[in-house]
């Protein structure tokens, strides 16, 4: 049974389109077929994240008004022959396509692939209740700082709303240093405060800039942290159980030492 | 406190103070009471205050959302004028 996912945050900027190129590409290499769908209507990105800029030629806003068949507007991965790209219109702007438009496309691609994945635009207005219109589930990214995560905390309420049931969050650029040494919340403290389920953490990786400059995603290079981080993203997706590796694990002892001492609890705590 | 609390005691963990004011913003963004409807909130209940307690200064009303334990709340406060 096919699967339309959408990918949301409220905050610009946390990593939405990041998040569902590696998410797709990653559940093209476990060997589902997937759409991703750049919902982003008027600002165009997930092609360019995906490396697939140059061959656009149909948008989402010509299938939805009727100008070309769904086939024709899809572009086929680089890397995987059953990753397939539905670029958003970069010249129309977001009141274009409505949430019935949407319902209707998610249907339409339900036919043909495992899952959809659905790139929303940031915000709480037209182009989120248009991406998360055709949803069956709802996955939130945030990054562990103050205006995302209370912006996360708007969207779960709005997607709830929705009766989209209870989205599953990806924390997104952890920096475990700052973790340890006090300095930036912890995943721990993220979910106690928005108070839905985990599905990813995500280390800040300066691999996703570069195989973003590249065109690439960070899931083809077993060598970037977040690209593993992704994949183990997509397999949970899947059913998998992927245990959620601590990011502290993942740093050398002088790092976990320095944290520790940083840690010690003040004499006025608690 | 041991010489190396002095040492490697942060002062401040901006981590705990990001958290504090996460959770202190969320209370009101989940009450939905934005400043306006605070400010209304107040007149509202300084009127009917007024009109069993005459010495109540409308001015020196406090109307917060409080975080707590168990429960956030909502605290208001009416100062006296003194009276001889």
């Amino acid at each position: 049974m096919s699967r339309v996912i959408t990918i949301t945050s409220g905050k610009g900027g946390v990593g939405k389109t990041t998040s569902t190129a590696n998410l797709g590409t990653a559940l093209a290499m476990q060997g589902a077929k997937v759409a991703v769908v750049d919902a982003d209507i008027g600002l165009r990105n997930l092609d360019v994240v995906m490396g697939l800029e140059n061959r656009i030629v149909y948008d989402l806003v010509d299938v939805v008004e009727g100008r070309c068949r769904l086939r024709q507007a899809l572009i086929k991965d680089k890397h995987f022959s059953d990753l397939y790209l539905l670029p958003a219109a970069q010249t129309r702007d977001k009141d274009a396509v409505g949430p019935d438009d949407m319902i209707a496309l998610a249907n339409q691609l339900r036919t043909e692939f495992d899952y959809v994945i659905i790139d929303s635009p940031a915000g709480i207005e037209g182009g989120f209740r248009n991406a998360i219109a055709g949803a069956d589930e709802v996955l939130i990214i945030t990054t562990p700082e103050v205006s995302a995560v209370r912006d996360a905390d708007r969207i779960i309420g709005l997607v709830e709303a929705a009766e989209k049931g209870s989205p599953q969050l990806i924390i997104n650029r952890i920096k475990p240093r700052m973790v340890n040494r006090g300095d930036m919340m912890s995943t721990e403290d993220v979910l106690q405060i928005l108070a839905i389920d985990l599905i990813g953490a995500i280390p800040d990786d300066e691999t996703i800039v570069t195989s973003t400059n590249r065109g690439e995603v960070a899931v083809l290079d077993r060598t970037s942290r977040a690209g593993r981080a992704f994949s183990d993203v997509a397999r949970r997706i899947a059913g998998e159980q992927v245990p959620m590796p601590t990011l502290e694990d993942e740093q050398g002892v002088f790092d976990r030492l320095f944290g520790m001492l940083a840690r010690r609890p003040r004499g006025s705590e608690r | 406190m041991g010489v190396l609390d002095g040492l490697f005691r942060r002062r401040d963990r901006s981590s705990d103070i990001a958290r504090e004011r996460l959770l202190t913003v969320l209370v009101h963004d989940r009450v939905k009471l934005t400043p306006e409807l605070l400010e209304q909130l107040k007149e509202e209940l300084s009127a009917v205050i007024a009109r069993y307690v005459p010495t109540v200064d409308p001015a020196t009303i406090e109307v917060t959302l409080l975080r707590g334990e168990l429960s956030d709340h909502l605290k208001a406060e009416f100062p006296l004028r003194r009276q001889r």
